[in-house]
């Protein structure tokens, strides 16, 4: 079932080796491909949009004046959404002039507010089971979010998320699993819920 | 695909292969899902559901307008340290036209269009040769030698016919959030919307602002006169020493004098002075519809509700006055005004074209 995405993966596989060989345009094209998904990801963690461009600007500089080095085999996308989000957490680390009690960083926290747009579904029972679904998803702590959001909003496989999240490839599956037995129960309940109020 | 037999929706929601195809379809997986119906037509309406819910729910995403988009890569672009071997390729366009589509639908809407008064100062020079070299981007010039007008394509889409005898500088690529070119001359331009990088035509002393639409801009340096016509949409038209111009030039909306099909602005050089008219032969601006201009014992007022929809253009008539005055009249292959001459004798009213509209000046037909 793997053939689904890889067309437009491959793509950017290509111009990453013609970037690393030295081509300008190639790389031109790369960036174009991947900002939006760059600079969305980024504003997770900040609302600040210049400090989110002007990570995006570095991790981008930083790709051509390492190209001679960088390893051709890495898949793009996910090297990119690695390094942005280890250098927006770095900046946040900086910026604490006066330092917090506690050990956690501020500013590096995911923050993803999940939404429905109802025009697009025709039944009145989708859209509350699409808007029960929504609000599950918010509710979710923020690492399991973040492994949804890039899974399945940003398809992703557990190895890329594992490198952009710097943790072992089986904490992400981990996370999943949890992730998703907490949405089961939960939905669950409020599909119960639900059908409960219908028949009363 | 066996596996798919028994799915529930929430499962067909989650399903990764079924969310590719859904948010990103290739022809592979479209063909793939339709065998799979064929196979199982019961399911069509559950994956129809499930398909709407994968669409519909998706995290909440900042917008990131297309030139701050654009002006972000620039920046990069412009901060790597040269290369020894690829400094003189030239960066291919990178915008696809689906890609500029999509944006233009998402800011179809904008509203709020704005009319303020031309406040003129003391003439700057702003002949064509000047604002050209004072452009700041390198510019491809056309000059139309030729007796009969010429077509200009430009990157966005936008196509500009060149009237013989004038000229047109333009980048070969659009960059920055605006769209400009310089005219000496008349051109018809017809100007593809992209609301989010308005178009700049600088003629001379004449600035035009347009979203998307169609009009012409003659601009000879030996006439009197400047004016710039709508085809359709509407334009915003000022002047080069108006106070307020960078205002008007950086604002998304259209600020200045607007004009709307069949209006003109003309500009006259020696008195520095705009004002806004008729064309000397409005058209009927909506050609979907046809009119039906054989009038038989109706009320004026209701021939010139006809007229001012027809033509886009505002009559303005005592309504209390000209309810009861019938007329029975062909009006068909006339021109605007020689309709509203034949309307006005009839009634015995007159009629005053002021600031582009029509005004009807009438008296009681009541006996």
């Amino acid at each position: 079932m793997r053939s689904l995405n890889n067309l437009t993966d491959d793509e950017d596989t290509s111009l990453w080796h013609d970037l690393l060989a030295g081509s300008a345009p190639s790389f031109e094209k790369l960036i174009d491909r991947t900002y939006d998904m760059l600079f969305q990801y980024g504003n997770k963690f900040s609302r600040d949009r210049e400090l989110i461009k002007d990570s995006i600007q570095d991790v981008f500089m930083e790709v051509w004046e390492k190209r001679t080095l960088l390893n051709d085999n890495i898949p793009p996308k996910a090297y990119l959404l690695a390094s942005l989000r280890r250098r927006m957490h770095r900046l946040a680390q900086r910026n604490r002039f006066v330092p917090m009690e506690d050990s956690h960083f501020p500013g590096i926290d995911f923050h993803a507010e999940f939404s429905v747009e109802y025009s697009l579904i025709q039944s009145e029972q989708d859209q509350l089971t699409a808007s029960q679904m929504t609000s599950l998803l918010n509710d979710l702590p923020k690492r399991q979010k973040e492994v949804i959001y890039l899974k399945f909003f940003n398809n992703l496989d557990r190895d890329d998320i594992a490198a952009i999240m710097d943790i072992h490839p089986q904490s992400v599956s981990n996370l999943l699993q949890t992730a998703f037995k907490w949405l089961k129960t939960r939905w669950k309940t409020a599909i119960s819920i639900l059908l409960m109020l219908q028949f009363a | 695909m066996d596996r798919y037999q028994n799915y529930s929706l929430e499962e067909f929601v989650w399903d990764e292969s079924f969310r590719n195809w859904v948010l990103k379809p290739t022809r592979e997986d479209n063909e793939k899902w339709k065998n799979w119906l064929v196979e199982n037509p019961d399911k069509e309406l559950l994956l129809c559901r499930a398909a709407e819910i994968v669409q519909a729910v998706a995290p909440g995403a900042v917008f990131l307008p297309a030139s701050e988009k654009r002006e972000a890569i620039q920046n990069i672009m412009d901060n790597l340290p040269a290369s020894e071997t690829n400094i003189l390729q030239a960066a291919k366009p990178y915008f696809t036209i689906q890609k500029w589509m999509q944006i233009a639908a998402v800011l179809l809407l904008f509203a709020g269009l704005g009319w303020s008064a031309l406040k003129l100062r003391h003439p700057k020079s702003t002949n064509y040769e000047e604002l050209v070299s004072g452009a700041g981007a390198t510019l491809t010039e056309k000059h139309n030698t030729t007796g009969k007008p010429v077509s200009v394509a430009l990157s966005d889409g936008s196509t500009v016919r060149l009237n013989p005898g004038s000229k047109i500088s333009y980048p070969a690529r659009f960059a920055g959030n605006r769209r400009e070119v310089y005219l000496s001359g008349e051109a018809f331009f017809d100007i593809a919307r992209y609301p989010s990088m308005p178009f700049f035509v600088y003629a001379n002393e004449v600035v035009t602002k347009v979203l998307g639409t169609s009009f012409f801009v003659r601009s000879y340096a030996n006439e009197k006169e400047v004016s710039v016509r709508v085809k359709t949409g509407r334009v915003a038209v000022f002047t080069r020493n108006d106070q307020d111009i960078n205002d008007k030039l950086s604002t998304k909306e259209l600020a200045g004098v607007v004009i709307e099909p069949n209006q003109q602005i003309v500009f006259v050089r020696e008195t520095v002075k705009i004002t806004k008219s008729l064309i000397p032969k409005p058209e009927i601006v909506e050609e979907k519809n046809t009119y039906n201009f054989n009038f038989d014992e109706v009320p004026v007022a209701t021939v010139f509700a006809v007229l001012q929809k027809a033509y886009g253009i505002e009559i303005i008539y005592d309504k209390n006055l000209m309810n009861d005055c019938p007329i029975t009249a062909t009006l068909t292959e006339m021109t605007l005004f020689e309709k509203l001459d034949l309307v006005c004798k009839a009634v015995g009213a007159t009629y005053e074209l002021i600031d582009g509209r029509v005004i009807i000046e009438g008296k009681d037909c009541k006996i």
